[in-house]
């Protein structure tokens, strides 16, 4: 009895309980969301190893879904500085999104010391943007992510017309392929409409689309409920005129890029991961999507894609600060952003969009380059998620019709209110 | 009381001590401490934390989105409940009069229930997906189940019923086991019919355990989370949004704990009345028996 107790408490506590050895190498952990395809983190720790004898590296994979990833992180960081305690891991990969909300906390180390001069000059602008908060550097920009149009450009070819810069030029070419296709399986424009993360990226590409944003310069919430109450109606306006399937109400990402995949639309809004699997053997849509800028609403103002992506920190409780900030910095280094680049994601240096060994297997991102220049950040404020969950579903209800986009946007002002009201 | 009594109460509040104690520390502590967090303004991100009082409760009486997930808890846990129980009876009914491949039977129920809720959650993405999901493609219908807002929550509760209606039908099945055949030969010879020996004999005789079950289910039900936050993420427009749904969305999402708390504390204060409704049915029922 006594030893089954013994062996089930082993068994429980197997894997805790390293303590840090005097003598011996440092050992760095890396906490990251696991990566599709082929990994390439094993062989940049394993190159970075080399070079630093005395440091190890550990690295942990957290679940791909975003929301886990957060919550494993506040969870372990709140609570992380006090005496005696850690958060478990030193460098760690965030979501764009996070790093001023972690920055505010104090879960992050300041990196502004630590950098060369203009070390993050080469980044895009809005990536370099990310990384800072309250004039000083909190992480480093380490892959990219940019909100763009695909159209099937073998249909768009067929029937002549070029890809569509603004929504009129995307409802004709839907109507237009629709009624001479003859295929009732071949939907117009997917997006993605579920109440989640992705939703406000969507409804926030339409309010720029509109000419106005989610903040204005004053901090105030919707400045422009006029232009807001447009950019919603757009996205209802889609889904009724039958532009876009009902379901895109219920659409993520991986829904979206599925059906489109799979040949079932014509135009789809989605992130630059999707163009890999497209082009990927064995896809029904090979060699026939191509990649445009988001269709404008209005002919005068700009329909910027938002951007995405992540940046590594470094916990300020880490107890090995000096190798675990040249961990990041390798990893965000021109060198390790190659290697990724090379797999399926984007890198945040510029200059490697336009590497010769880089196009020979990725021909767009030059394209992606140009997006990435005009593309805008989300909301770079320590309450983004609080504005973003409370945002959604006052955004789905517009989407789907049960509220008025004008109701919507006075509910959301009004959630949005009080939700900034408790850090004021 | 003598002397000796006394000693024994004392020996016995001796003995009862570690378990209420334990029991305390687990479960009562860090209820109080809850109901206190949701009494403060407490945002670590930001630094904060003060006393607000009742102001976060205040906020909820007027607060659309709580009364939608009060109403979303309600309707989820009154029609998933109902089906669960009526279904889960028959098909317990039905094995016990079924003669061949009862086992079987009974292992099919059983893997439904054993799934993991995420599991299940995932398995009905597929089903319900709007062109390829098996739920259209049979039915010949091309229905927005996850994105229409009259159709969401209907649909998880399906997927609710599809899970946890085994759990039903197991106990009800176990009960009909122990029924004494006398008792059904005693009816027949009486003269009774089916639908008579059902409403005099199987059910009084269930009613204990269907009790307890429906106890089991409500206060499940009532905690509802995996299935709506992986197949809507409470949407659309919020119409499967769960009380626990938004807990977590405010309390692990956005780390605002004392607002969190609140909304934990109105789930607990919900649950524990649900629960002594139904303790004070059953010691009635105990006592009429």
């Amino acid at each position: 009895m006594r030893l089954a107790a013994l062996a089930v408490a082993a068994l429980l506590l197997a894997g805790c309980g390293e303590s840090a050895r005097r003598d011996g190498p440092v050992t760095v952990v890396f906490k990251h969301a696991r990566m599709f395809g082929d990994d390439p983190v094993p062989r940049l720790v394993a190159a970075f190893e080399a070079r630093h004898p005395g440091i190890r590296v550990k690295t942990e994979a957290l679940g791909s879904a975003s929301d886990e990833q957060h919550q494993f992180f506040v969870i372990n960081l709140e609570g992380s500085l006090g005496p005696g305690r850690g958060p478990g891991f030193d460098v760690m990969m965030l979501d764009v999104i996070w790093v001023p909300e972690f920055a505010r906390a104090g879960w992050l180390l300041d990196l502004t010391t630590s950098l060369a001069p203009g070390e993050l000059d080469g980044h895009f602008p809005a990536a370099a943007a990310a990384a800072r908060w309250s004039g000083r550097v909190w992480a480093l920009p380490w892959n990219w992510n940019v909100g763009l149009l695909y159209y099937r450009a073998d249909l768009l070819e067929r029937h002549g017309l070029a890809p569509p810069a603004t929504d009129v030029e995307l409802t004709r070419a839907v109507r237009l392929i629709q009624g001479r296709e003859r295929d009732p399986r071949l939907e117009g424009f997917l997006w993605q409409g579920k109440q989640y993360e992705g939703l406000t990226v969507n409804a926030l590409e339409s309010l720029w689309a509109s000419g106005t944003d989610l903040l204005g310069p004053d901090g105030r919430v919707l400045p422009d409920p006029a232009r807001a109450e447009e950019a919603l109606y757009r996205l209802y306006d889609l889904i009724q005129r039958g532009i876009s399937p009902d379901w895109v109400s219920a659409a993520d990402e991986e829904l979206s890029r599925r059906a489109f995949g799979d040949g079932r639309a014509i135009f789809l809004r989605n992130w630059p991961y999707a163009m890999d699997l497209f082009e990927g053997p064995g896809s029904p849509v090979r060699g026939r999507v191509g990649i445009a800028p988001l269709p404008r609403l209005r002919g005068d103002v700009a329909a910027p894609g938002a951007t995405g992506g992540s940046l590594l920190g470094v916990s300020r409780a880490s107890r090995h600060p000096e190798a675990a900030v040249a961990l990041a910095r390798f990893l965000a280094s021109e060198e390790a952003q190659r290697v990724l680049a090379g797999g399926s994601v984007l890198p945040t240096l510029m200059a490697l969009y336009h590497d010769p060994a880089l196009l020979a297997k990725r021909p767009h991102m030059p394209v992606l380059h140009a997006l990435s220049l005009v593309a805008r950040p989300r909301p770079i404020t320590p309450a983004y998620l609080m504005l973003s969950t409370s945002l959604q579903p006052e955004l789905s209800a517009a989407v789907v019709g049960v509220k008025s986009p004008a109701r919507a946007v006075a509910d959301a002002r009004r959630a949005l209110e009080y939700a900034l009201s408790g850090i004021r | 009381m003598t002397a000796r009594e006394r000693g024994e109460r004392r020996a016995a509040l001796g003995f009862v001590a570690p378990a209420v104690l334990t029991l305390a520390a687990l479960t009562a502590g860090p209820a109080l401490w809850v109901f206190w967090l949701s009494l403060r303004q407490r945002l670590p991100v930001f630094g904060i934390d003060r006393f607000t009082g009742l102001a976060h409760y205040a906020f909820l009486a007027t607060d659309p989105r709580f009364w939608s997930a009060t109403r979303v808890t309600v309707v989820f846990t009154v029609a998933s409940v109902a089906l669960e129980l009526l279904l889960g009876l028959g098909i317990a009914l039905a094995l016990r009069g079924q003669r061949v491949g009862r086992r079987s039977a009974l292992a099919l129920l059983l893997l439904a229930w054993a799934l993991p809720g995420v599991v299940t959650a995932r398995l009905f993405e597929w089903l319900y997906h709007p062109a390829a999901g098996l739920v259209n493609v049979v039915l010949g219908l091309g229905l927005n189940w996850l994105g229409d807002p009259c159709l969401a929550l209907p649909a998880l509760v399906l997927a609710d019923v599809w899970r946890t209606m085994p759990f039903v039908a197991l106990f009800c099945y176990a009960r009909l086991l122990t029924i004494p055949p006398a008792l059904y030969e005693a009816a027949a010879v009486d003269g009774a019919e089916r639908l008579a020996t059902f409403r005099f004999v199987t059910l009084p005789l269930l009613a204990p355990v269907l009790l307890v079950t429906l106890l089991f289910r409500t206060l499940d039900a009532l905690r509802a989370f995996d299935l709506m936050y992986v197949l809507t993420g409470g949407g659309p427009a919020g119409m499967t949004e769960t009380l626990t749904v938004y807990a977590y969305r405010s309390l692990f999402q956005t780390l605002r704990l004392g607002f969190g708390s609140a909304i934990g504390v109105v789930v607990f204060t919900l649950v524990m009345l649900v629960a002594a409704a139904y303790v004070m049915v059953l010691h009635r029922q105990e006592a009429a028996a």
